[in-house]
C-alpha cells in the first residue's frame, strides 16, 4: 500500500508539472503584456495598460491585423473547399487517386517551413505574384488543408452512407442530395475544420516571413521581426489577443464537437 | 460518358483517362481533383523549380543565372565548414529535442488517458491551446523564464541552489527546451490518439499477473502505444531538425541552426544555387534518418510484442 501511495505522488507531481510546463509560458506572455516598463520582467513590478494604448496607437500593428484576418479568411475559404470537397471524393470511391492524395497532402507537414518558403517565394517571384496576398494565402492553404481534409475524412467514415444512397433512390440530383442529406450530418466537422484552417494561417509565420512585404505582413511576422530587434512587451500585448483567439475557437469547436473528439483529430 | 471524354484536350485527356478507369466513379475523381490539382502547381511544382535551380551557376548580378548547368551550389554546401556545421548542429538539437519530448509525451499522453472529467478537459486544453498557438509567441515566452535575469535563474539563486546566473536563454539549452515545448503538443496527441482506443484490461491483466504498476506500464502499455510513439518521434524529429524559431530567437551566436544559414544565404547573400542547394542536401538528409528512425523504432515495437 505505502509503495502505490508514494507511486500515485510521484505519478502525480510529474504530469502536474508538465501541466505547468504547458501552461506557464503563455501565462507569462499574458501576465507580461500589463508591464508597466518598457523591460521585459516576469513578474512585472508594476502593472498599468500602457501597451494595450500603445497598440491601439500604432499603425503597424493594426494594418498587420487587418493582413492576418484577410489571410486567415482567404485560407479558410480555399482550404475548406479543397479539404471537404477531396475528402468526400476521396470517402465515394478509394482508389488509385485517393490513395496518391492522402500522402501528397500530407507530406507539406513535415517538411520544413523554412523550405516550402523558398520553393514558394522563388515560385510565385518567378510567376510575379510574389508579395500578394494571395501567395500568403495560398501556402498557408499547403498547411491548413491537410487538417480539414483528414478531419472530414474522419467525419465522413462516420456517415451514414445510406442516406445519400435513399436521396439518390427518391430522385435528387448530386448537389440536391448533397446539400440536404448529407451537409446537416457532416457541418460540425466542417464547421471545425475551418476553424482550424483559419488558426493555423493566423498562427503561421515563418513562410508568411517569406512571402509577405512590408504590405501584406500579418501579426506573428510583425512580431517576429519586432522581437529580433528588442524585447519588447507589445509584443506581449499582441500575443494576449493571438492567445485568447485560441481559446475562444477551442471553446467554440470544443462546443461543437468534444474536446476529446478535436484532440484525436489534431494528431 | 465517352462524349464528354472526346471533348477533353489531348494531353488533359491522356492524364485523365487511365486515372478515370482506374477509379470507380468519375464523380469522386472530379471532387479529388481541384485539391490534387492544388499540390501539383503548389507543392510538387515549386520542388522542382526548386531542384532546377539549385543546380545553375551562381551569378554576382541576378539572384540567379537561369539556363546555366552546374554543381557549384552543391559543392559548396559540402565544402564550407559554417554550412555543415550547421547541419550538424540542426541534428544534434534535433535529436535531443525529439529524445525529450516523446520521453515526457508518453507519459502525458498515459496521463491524460487515466485521467476522467474536468482534469482531463484540463490536460487535453493544456496540449490543444499551444498547439495552437503561434512559434513566435511560444520562443518568446521564454525570455523572461530563462535569461540570466530570468525567473528561474532567480528561484534558483534565491534557493542558494546556484551562486551565478546561469545562461540558458540565449543558448544552447533555451534552444532544446523551447523546441520540446513546440514539439510536445504533437507527440502528446499522437501517442493519445492511440493510446485511446486500449483496452484498460491488459494492464490489470498485468497487475493481476505479478508486475509493478511501473513495469505494467513499460512492457503493457510502451508496446500499446508504439505506433503512436513512431508518429510522434517522427514528427518531432522533422519539426526539431528543420526548426527556425527556437534557433533563431533563444540561441546564441554559436548556434547556427541549418533554417537561419538557409534564411541568409537566400535573402541576404542572394546565393540562390547554394540556398536551393543546401536545403534539398538538408531534406534529403532528414527523409533518410526520417527511414533509418522509423525502420528501428519498427524493430523495437515487434520485440516489445514478441516479449
Amino acid at each position: 500500500m505505502h509503495r502505490e501511495t508514494i507511486e500515485d505522488a510521484l505519478f502525480r507531481a510529474s504530469y502536474l508539472s508538465i501541466l505547468a510546463f504547458m501552461l506557464l509560458p503563455l501565462a507569462v506572455v499574458v501576465v507580461t503584456s500589463f508591464a508597466e516598463s518598457g523591460q521585459l520582467l516576469f513578474p512585472p513590478e508594476n502593472y498599468s495598460l500602457v501597451h494595450y494604448r500603445g497598440f491601439f496607437e500604432e499603425t503597424r500593428w493594426i494594418s498587420a491585423f487587418d493582413n492576418s484576418i484577410l489571410v486567415g479568411v482567404g485560407t479558410t475559404i480555399v482550404a475548406t473547399t479543397l479539404g471537404v470537397t477531396a475528402a468526400f471524393g476521396h470517402e465515394l470511391d478509394d482508389g488509385r487517386a485517393g490513395q496518391v492524395l492522402a500522402p501528397l497532402v500530407l507530406v507539406p507537414l513535415l517538411i520544413p517551413p523554412i523550405i516550402l518558403g523558398i520553393s514558394m517565394r522563388v515560385y510565385f517571384v518567378k510567376a510575379g505574384m510574389d508579395a500578394s496576398y494571395l501567395s500568403i494565402i495560398l501556402a498557408h492553404t499547403l498547411w491548413a488543408t491537410p487538417l480539414v481534409y483528414f478531419v472530414m475524412r474522419s467525419v465522413f467514415s462516420r456517415f451514414d452512407w445510406r442516406l445519400l444512397d435513399a436521396a439518390r433512390d427518391l430522385g435528387a440530383g448530386p448537389i440536391q442530395s448533397f446539400v440536404y442529406a448529407v451537409l446537416p450530418n457532416v457541418k460540425h466537422g466542417i464547421f471545425v475544420g475551418a476553424l482550424l484552417a483559419f488558426i493555423v494561417s493566423l498562427q503561421e509565420f515563418v513562410m508568411a516571413l517569406f512571402l509577405s512585404s512590408h504590405n501584406t505582413e500579418t501579426i506573428p511576422v510583425v512580431a517576429w521581426t519586432t522581437l529580433r530587434q528588442s524585447l519588447d512587451p507589445m509584443v506581449s500585448v499582441v500575443s494576449t489577443f493571438l492567445i485568447l483567439i485560441s481559446i475562444g475557437a477551442i471553446a467554440v469547436a470544443a462546443i461543437a464537437t468534444n474536446l476529446d473528439w478535436l484532440s484525436k483529430q489534431l494528431s | 460518358m465517352t462524349g464528354t471524354h472526346s471533348s477533353l484536350p489531348a494531353p488533359v485527356a491522356r492524364v485523365w483517362e487511365p486515372l478515370l478507369e482506374r477509379s470507380r466513379s468519375k464523380r469522386a475523381l472530379l471532387l479529388m481533383a481541384p485539391l490534387l490539382l492544388f499540390e501539383l502547381l503548389l507543392f510538387v511544382a515549386p520542388f522542382l523549380i526548386l531542384l532546377r535551380i539549385s543546380v545553375t551557376e551562381g551569378s554576382t548580378d541576378l539572384r540567379y543565372a537561369p539556363g546555366t548547368w552546374s554543381l557549384e551550389g552543391y559543392a559548396e554546401v559540402f565544402t564550407t565548414d559554417v554550412l555543415l556545421g550547421a547541419i550538424a548542429y540542426s541534428f544534434k538539437m534535433g535529436l535531443a529535442a525529439t529524445a525529450i519530448a516523446v520521453v515526457i509525451a508518453t507519459g502525458y499522453a498515459y496521463a491524460i488517458w487515466r485521467a476522467e472529467g474536468l482534469l482531463k478537459s484540463l490536460l487535453l486544453f493544456s496540449v490543444v491551446l499551444p498547439l495552437l498557438t503561434t512559434l513566435v509567441i511560444k520562443t518568446y515566452a521564454f525570455w523572461p523564464l530563462l535569461s540570466p535575469t530570468g525567473t528561474v535563474n532567480d528561484i534558483l539563486v534565491s534557493l542558494n541552489l546556484i551562486s551565478e546566473p546561469i545562461q540558458f536563454v540565449p543558448g544552447t539549452t533555451g534552444v532544446i527546451v523551447g523546441q520540446v515545448y513546440i514539439v510536445l503538443p504533437y507527440a502528446v496527441l499522437a501517442i493519445y490518439s492511440v493510446l485511446s482506443t486500449m483496452d484498460w484490461g491488459l494492464v490489470e491483466a498485468a497487475r493481476d499477473l505479478g508486475a509493478s504498476r511501473p513495469r505494467a506500464a513499460l512492457e503493457i502499455v510502451v508496446p500499446q502505444a508504439m505506433p503512436g510513439i513512431i508518429v510522434a518521434t517522427v514528427i518531432s524529429f522533422a519539426w526539431s531538425v528543420g526548426a527556425y524559431a527556437a534557433p533563431g530567437l533563444l540561441g546564441a551566436g554559436d548556434d547556427l541552426a541549418f533554417a537561419l544559414e538557409v534564411e541568409k544565404r537566400l535573402l541576404s547573400n542572394l546565393q540562390w544555387e547554394i540556398a536551393t542547394a543546401y536545403a534539398l542536401v538538408m531534406l534529403l538528409l532528414m527523409l533518410v534518418s526520417i527511414a533509418l528512425l522509423t525502420a528501428v523504432l519498427n524493430v523495437f515495437g515487434g520485440e516489445f510484442e514478441y516479449a
